[in-house]
């Protein structure tokens, strides 16, 4: 076959394999340039936040009682937004979050894996019970949202989902105590 | 069939060596270029952004301190008030393996056998009964009494006077008798939408079915209590303590999610379904 | 074929009722959650039903398929008889015993944990020994397809073994590497959670011992069809295959870039920092070579048929080929496919973009597509191919075979495409009901039922494949034996031992296990996080 086609030549089938293989690298180095340069830029991570807490004395006391959970706006401006993923809903069902301000969320869950994603946002974190799961991000848009659990936690999976309320900032008035909950519409 | 070419000349090593080294190399390479990046750079660089120290940074992204590199950390808040303490370690499980259903007997005729009768068939309609019960459920709600999480005109005292092996006991013993539906209500056939609710739930409302939780081997919280041949009028008495928020001490308030957005029908329909003896 | 013919088939006929039985219950399920279905099938039934589909399709289909290739490349490429095979028919039985262990508390509602176990939910635990027993089993065949090339080797001192076979060793050393971490979490931890010996589990262990297995268990399931590509397709069109030495290194680059890559399903997970999520990522970025290497290979060895078939211009040799060689037809429509599936990939493997869409219908169209699409048709394709020399049966005619991968084709695009962009709106998963009352979940409902067309295409398709086997069983006699292996253009005279074994191999990946999952899993063992109580779904 050499003879009389050139292309076939091992030589050369060497060289275009190697032309090939030198174009992918191009392409491996490309995609991991785009994430290191959005790591470098925005801070673009996936979610980092390795923080352990005992899922069993979670409704006991401390960070994740139940009179803990919901939006609270600390004395430095910092929104944080605590909430609990269990068999099956969440708590609070409304979460209510500022529009254009950094909000940190916090999940934990007393029982089951679950996740959660929030519609239209970068919001995305599994909860995985002895872990807290922790989440940064700006919400752009005033409106309401859809915060579903996408995570299979058992039989009643399907109706687990929560909402979201967006505040435009000159609504977002948090009470004394730094809390506020979602309005009534 | 396979080429057949005379067997070459030995001289395997010649060709070894390159592949050898090139190969450890290149995977050495990606690796330890992965490792610089992943742990030093991009944590170093993305802490400077907002403050945060390298050593701080490596050790967030590394995972052995809690935080993102690339975001400050909210202060964590006081402490709350529990709705409930019992928390279900292994232990607890432990204790509640190793009741002792004799010694529950003899505690159940000495206290519980005037309401909830010695079998738990209960004597009225105002007592739930507690044959079959899941022992687990039975220990939560009597430690809740005995705690305050849960206030009942009569079963605080009762369940102050019990310590904690006594509940444990009176748990095992009653998680043991059998059902026999003492004054069952016949349903001729249930209705269409509170099956619906009992097994597909709700997805509108948020709602889950109850036999995702209610239903044995479902797999749902460890202290769900069994419904099926317990009294209609307790159960729909509990259900409207729920959903005005009287009762609290369903943890991370599940009880009371469901129960605020059920209608009355439907709450005396899931009554009824229950009472009749449906699983 | 020295009479291993009985040996593969009863493989592979487990795996093709399996696939088929899954298939139909698929159906089942995207009706159920389209509008539909809307009140059919209680939770109960769904997610019963969601566990046996994954467990048939990627557990039962895949293993037992895996193991009767690999006795049949074992058996024709070395052209020599199986070593041990009362051995790999013990394997077999222990194997499809160990399927009827976790069938049966699947079918009783008593193991709805789905195919990827959800930790703290616990299920019976027979299903779980019956999934140790077919992994088991599996290993069984590994040591064989060792045993059997190493003989070869010892018999032909100096000589390459045979592509096909290298490629197959390849993969019995990956999944014997891969396989230690599902079999660490089942054995210490889920399965003593199942028998009652300890009431919690570490679940965030867990789901990193898991991570462990399950990238490299898709390409365990992708090699066979590469194995197809490299040495048969090129055949089948009637050209060579441009590189042998590419091919080698191919599934060389699968064997150390598949296995230190799990994290990635773990993106979300936070129970590691983005420092190991960074570098796993930076390692699956080196995943993708060996399908890109294989595009431009394979494409070239096609080119070659076309053109000594008399293609002319820079497409003309396309046109050329012999698409009614199902072989053939089916790497062309693979091929479609994984282009689409790539994508999907890459997007999955860049953590900002996975956070648009993990855990939603574009991660089920993902797989679906790329497994379910490009590999499972060229499972396809060589059963069609080697079914005749399994039966000593010829076919009557190649029609059906050709409709059939093109109803799979067409099937797995209308599924899967717009699960894509109902992903991309945020629709989630393992949903048994939807509330297509609410508006935002109500515009999906039109693309849910087309992907449910889809479905039923498929499931015709899958009809369709089981007959034509079936069909062959009873056809004319088989007459010539054509070849099955492709030659290179340069056969390799000798090649050096990176190429022709794995002890380099092994090392390096070694390495890469250590730096990639010690840390990860040494932090569980140091510092234990809290247990989560055991939820008996049973």
């Amino acid at each position: 076959m050499s003879q009389t086609h050139p292309e076939m030549h091992e030589r050369r089938i060497l060289h275009t394999e190697l032309m090939w293989s030198f174009g992918v690298g191009i392409f491996v180095a490309a995609s991991l340039s785009m994430i290191l340069f959005t790591a470098f830029t925005i801070s673009v991570n996936p979610p980092s936040n390795v923080e352990r807490l005992d899922p069993k004395t979670l409704h006991l006391s401390g960070e994740f009682a139940e009179h803990n959970l919901g939006t609270t706006v600390g004395s430095d401006g910092s929104v944080t937004v605590r909430a609990i993923a269990t068999q099956f809903m969440f708590l609070p069902r409304c979460i209510v979050v500022p529009a254009n301000r950094r909000v940190t969320l916090r999940f934990a869950s007393p029982d089951v894996i679950h996740g959660l994603l929030i519609t239209g946002t970068n919001v995305n974190t599994m909860v995985v019970p002895g872990f807290v799961s922790q989440v940064h991000t700006e919400f752009t848009r005033a409106g309401d949202l859809l915060m579903p659990c996408h995570e299979y936690c058992g039989l009643g999976h399907s109706e687990m989902w929560a909402t979201v309320q967006v505040m435009a900032q000159d609504e977002f008035k948090p009470g004394s105590d730094g809390r506020i909950s979602c309005a009534q519409r | 069939m396979p080429d057949v070419t005379p067997s070459p000349p030995s001289e395997p090593h010649v060709l070894d060596q390159p592949w050898r080294m090139w190969s450890s190399l290149a995977v050495f390479g990606v690796l330890l270029s992965g490792i610089l990046l992943g742990v030093l750079v991009i944590p170093i660089v993305q802490g400077r952004s907002v403050g945060i120290d390298a050593y701080t940074a490596i050790c967030r992204a590394l995972g052995i301190l809690p935080g993102s590199p690339a975001q400050p950390q909210p202060a964590t808040p006081l402490p709350g008030m529990p709705v409930s303490q019992v928390a279900w370690t292994s232990d607890l499980l432990q204790i509640l393996a190793r009741a002792d259903v004799r010694r529950g007997h003899a505690k159940v005729q000495e206290v519980c056998v005037a309401c909830h009768g010695e079998r738990g068939d209960s004597i009225g309609v105002e007592f739930p009964h507690l044959a079959g019960q899941s022992g687990a459920a039975i220990y939560k709600q009597l430690f809740d009494y005995r705690t305050g999480s849960r206030a009942h005109p009569m079963m605080t005292d009762v369940a102050k006077a019990l310590d904690e092996a006594a509940i444990a006991d009176v748990a095992a013993y009653y998680a043991g008798q059998p059902q026999r539906n003492p004054n069952p209500v016949t349903l001729a056939e249930a209705p269409p939408s509170i099956v619906q609710l009992v097994e597909l739930g709700d997805p509108k409302r948020n709602i889950a079915p109850c036999a995702s939780c209610h239903r044995a081997g479902a797999g749902g919280p460890i202290e769900t209590p069994v419904l099926a041949e317990q009294r209609a009028e307790y159960i729909e008495q509990q259900l409207k303590l729920y959903a005005s928020g009287e009762r609290r001490n369903d943890v991370y308030a599940r009880m009371r999610t469901i129960a605020a957005q059920l209608t009355d029908d439907e709450i005396r329909g899931l009554a009824f379904y229950y009472r009749a003896g449906f699983r | 074929m020295r009479n291993a013919e009985r040996l593969c088939l009863a493989h592979f006929w487990v795996a093709f009722a399996a696939f088929l039985f899954a298939c139909a219950i698929g159906t089942w399920q995207m009706w159920v959650r389209s509008p539909l279905g809307a009140n059919v099938g209680t939770p109960g039934q769904y997610f019963m039903s969601v566990t046996a589909h994954g467990v048939s399709m990627a557990y039962v289909l895949t293993t037992f398929f895996i193991m009767g290739f690999g006795y049949f490349v074992a058996v024709t490429a070395l052209d020599r008889a199986l070593p041990g095979k009362l051995w790999a028919w013990a394997a077999y039985w222990v194997a499809l015993l160990g399927v009827v262990l976790t069938v049966i508390p699947i079918a009783t509602g008593q193991a709805s944990v789905l195919f990827t176990f959800y930790p703290p939910l616990t299920a019976s635990v027979w299903f779980y020994i019956g999934l140790v027993l077919v992994v088991a089993a599996s290993w069984i065949w590994c040591v064989l397809m060792l045993i059997a090339m190493t003989e070869w080797k010892r018999e032909n001192p100096g000589r390459p073994v045979p592509l096909a076979m290298f490629a197959t060793v390849a993969n019995a050393v990956m999944w014997l590497w891969t396989t230690v971490g599902v079999a660490v979490e089942l054995i210490f931890q889920v399965i003593p959670a199942a028998l009652g010996l300890v009431q919690t589990i570490d679940v965030g262990l867990a789901r990193t011992l898991f991570s462990w297995t399950l990238h490299a268990i898709v390409y365990f399931w992708l090699i066979p069809a590469y194995i197809a590509f490299y040495t048969m397709a090129p055949r089948a069109a009637g050209g060579r295959l441009y590189s042998d030495t590419m091919g080698r290194l191919t599934f060389i680059l699968f064997l150390i870039y598949s296995l230190p890559v799990g994290m990635h399903h773990l993106l979300m997970d936070p129970e590691h920092g983005n420092a190991t999520k960074f570098i796993q990522v930076l390692l699956t970025a080196f995943v993708a070579v060996p399908t890109l290497l294989t595009i431009f290979t394979i494409t070239a060895s096609m080119e070659i048929a076309g053109r000594l078939r008399g293609g002319r211009g820079t497409f003309g040799w396309i046109a050329a080929l012999p698409w009614e060689r199902p072989m053939v037809l089916a790497t062309g429509l693979s091929f479609v496919m994984l282009g689409f599936g790539g994508f999907g990939g890459i997007v999955n493997m860049g953590y900002g973009m996975n956070a648009m869409v993990h855990n939603t219908s574009w991660v089920t169209a993902h797989f679906h597509l790329i497994f379910g699409g490009s590999v499972v048709i060229m499972y396809f394709a060589i059963a069609y191919a080697i079914w005749p020399r399994l039966t000593g049966r010829e076919y009557q005619s190649r029609a059906p075979l050709r409709l059939q991968l093109w109803l799979w084709f067409l099937g797995m695009m209308i599924m899967t495409l717009p699960w894509h962009w109902l992903g991309l709106q945020g629709q989630w998963r393992r949903v048994a009901n939807f509330n297509y009352a609410d508006p935002i979940i109500a515009a999906w409902g039109p693309w849910v039922i087309v992907s449910f067309a889809g479905g039923i295409i498929l499931l015709a398709s899958a009809v369709l494949f089981v007959g034509n086997l079936a069909a062959l069983h009873r056809g004319p006699a088989l007459g010539i034996v054509r070849p099955l292996y492709a030659l290179a253009v340069h056969p390799p005279l000798r090649v050096p031992a990176a190429l022709n074994g794995f002890g380099l191999w092994n090392v390096l990946v070694l390495v890469l296990m250590i730096a990639a999952y010690g840390y990860p899993i040494a932090q569980f063992l140091i510092d234990p996080s809290p247990g989560a109580i055991v939820h008996r779904v049973r």
